[in-house]
Order: structure tokens, then sequence, then C-alpha cells
């Protein structure tokens, strides 16, 4: 690798050359003072941006930047947020979908843990046994049928 | 610094995602204090690409009246901040393209004459040896804006969001619309430019022409 080839990739951050090109620039920079010095130049000049950057904004007075942001926002759209515990609840489910997926399914789970132990322990009940089991707008009813048991899940508003 | 005091109604140690979900929950003040929170930082990088204080003032405004009424969208797999920053860089480089309709943002590459003018590693061994660093590099400092402002657009919005935001080749690339190589090349020229001006501003003397090989 030329110092034409090396000078554009200098100052990458890890990870960010391909392997081989970082193999590359390893060894050119092991044997060349010029790009190492190059990269000591970059080093050198990020700190001054930053710095440079963070005074001039240290410098500007913005006392009154908030306010102006804030004017900038209609009083509507603060108001049709959602405020109560019920409605922050659904704005976390549906932000973690995941764990939305997961209670959704709760009901049929827990059905079918029931199934499992009526099972073993040999379905001694009434000829026919019913159990509710809902959440949020999901529910399930476990059915031991002279047939067997029947699982149904259904929407809980419903009344099922 | 003048930072408006926080509202009593908040508490102090609240992080920015708890600030983020009770301004979500209808919470003005939240909302205010994540403005305050982050509103220098925000400045700084606006400033540093619009370059100029009155633009960099309404660039950074308007990126947190756009992150307000994007707060439902936000997703927490990245920071807050992050996802700020985004917009921010986002609404400077579309204000430059605005301001600027005539001018071309792929400006013609830096000069080789320019590039060779200071030697590689004065800048560096300036500020790393010189006994008086601290004040050299606030010398420079304050003059970065002014640095800044001899670059062409698109050089110096790859430089700053590179150094203050350390966004990747990759990340710059699809920010710009322009390819990876080329935001390779055109850091590096921007670089080298801004190292040619401080040096100068530093009266730091180049003990001869950059060797390549």
């Amino acid at each position: 690798m030329r110092c034409a080839g090396a000078a554009p990739l200098l100052g990458s951050l890890p990870g960010e050359l391909d392997p081989t090109e970082a193999a590359l620039l390893g060894a050119h920079l092991a044997t060349c003072e010029p790009c190492r010095a190059r990269l000591a130049d970059i080093e050198a000049l990020s700190g001054v941006v930053r710095d440079g950057l963070r005074d001039e904004a240290a410098r500007r007075d913005l006392s009154i930047f908030a306010d102006g942001v804030m004017a900038r926002i209609p009083a509507s759209a603060w108001q049709g947020a959602p405020a109560g515990p019920l409605e922050r609840l659904r704005a976390f489910l549906r932000r973690h979908r995941v764990l939305a997926a997961a209670s959704a399914l709760a009901p049929a789970l827990a059905a079918l843990a029931l199934y499992l132990y009526i099972g073993r322990t040999g379905g001694t009940g009434p000829s026919e046994l019913s159990v509710e089991v809902t959440s949020e707008d999901l529910a399930a009813i476990v059915l031991d049928t002279s047939d067997g048991p029947v699982i149904l899940v259904g929407d809980g508003s419903e009344g099922t | 610094m003048n930072f408006p005091s926080v509202p009593p109604s908040l508490p102090m140690a609240l992080s920015d995602l708890e600030l983020v979900e009770r301004a979500r929950g209808g919470d003005p003040e939240a909302f205010r204090e994540l403005v305050v929170r982050h509103q220098r930082r925000v400045y700084a990088v606006a400033l540093g690409i619009v370059k100029d204080r009155d633009l960099a003032w309404d660039v950074s405004q308007e990126a947190f009246v756009r992150v307000h009424q994007h707060l439902a969208e936000f997703r927490e797999e990245s920071s807050f901040t992050t996802w700020l920053h985004r917009i921010t860089a986002r609404v400077a480089i579309d204000v430059l393209r605005k301001e600027r309709p005539g001018r071309r943002s792929d400006v013609a590459d830096v000069p080789e004459a320019v590039l060779q003018e200071a030697a590689p590693g004065v800048l560096a061994t300036a500020l790393g040896t010189n006994p008086q660093e601290t004040m050299l590099r606030h010398e420079l400092s304050a003059r970065l804006t002014e640095a800044l402002g001899e670059l062409p657009d698109l050089h110096r919005a790859i430089l700053v969001l590179r150094e203050m935001d350390g966004l990747s080749y990759e990340e710059l690339s699809l920010r710009l619309g322009i390819p990876k190589g080329t935001v390779m090349s055109r850091l590096f020229h921007a670089r080298k430019k801004m190292q040619a001006l401080l040096a100068g501003y530093a009266g730091i003397d180049a003990p001869g022409r950059g060797n390549a090989r």
C-alpha cells in the first residue's frame, strides 16, 4: 500500500475497515513515518474540533432557547397525549412488541398447562369441567367433555 | 452558562428515557428538561455544519420541535442522544441545501498544493510539545468556527458529524447520499485543509513539504 491509498484510511474507527484494508494499513503504518505523523495530526485535530465547537456553544447564551422551542409546540400537542397509567401501559406494550405478543399468548399457554395437569391426574372431575382464563381482550376455556378436553380461545369481550 | 432551573415537579435524577416517557404522556416540563439538557451540544453540532450562529439557533430549535413531533416513533434501541443528533444533522444538511440552492454541495477537492503546504505531524507536534499547549489549544479552538467557514459545505458537514457525533463512513454515506469512498476522500481533504488553516492561525512553521511515497 502506498501513502496515497493509506491516507484516506487514516483515522478510521475501530472495526470500520474491512480486515484486508486494516491489515494493509497496519503494515504501511509500521514502516511509514509520514503516515504515522498524519495520523497524529488527525487525532490532534479531532480534539481541537470538538473543543472548539463546545467552547463556541458554551459562549452562547441559551437561557431563552428552551422557551423558544416550547412556544413552537402547539398546546394541542400536549392535550392529545396519553396521560393515565393504563394508557401509558398500553403505550409501553406497543413499543415492546415481544412482551405484548407474550401477553397475548398467556391465556392459551395457561389453558395448555391446565389441560396437561388434568390429563396427568386422570381427569376424575365432573364430566364437563369449564375453566376460563382471560388476559386483556383474549380468553381461553378448557372443556373436559366426554370426547376429551377441548380448548376454546376467543375474544374475551364476547363473554364466553 | 445560563441554564434555566429545573422545575420543582421533576426529580433531578430522571434519565433521558424516563423524561421521554413522561413527555409522551403529555408532560411539557419533562420535554423542556430534555431540551435544556441537550441544547448546548445540539447547538454545537448545528453551528459546526451551518457555521452561522443565528442559523444554528434556528436549526437547533427546529430539531427539537421535530423530536417532539416524532416522540411516539422513538424506539429505545438507540439512545435518545443518538436519535436527537441524527435529526439535528438532517435538519442542518437540509438547511444548507436550501440556503445555497445554486451551489453544488460536492465542491471540488482541496488543491494538491494546499495539501503539501503543511508537513505531516506539524499540528500534533505543536500541540503535544508546546510548553503553553493549553494556550495554543485555546487559541485554535477560538478560531475554529472561522476555519470551518473556509471549508466547502459538504467537507464541513462530514468533518463535524465525524468528530462530534462519531458517525461511521457508512452512516455518513447514507446521511449525505454519497458513496462511502467519497466520504473517506472528502474527510481526508477536509482534515488536511483544517490542519493547514489552524497551523497558519497558530503561526506554526512547516519544516518542509510532506513526504509521500
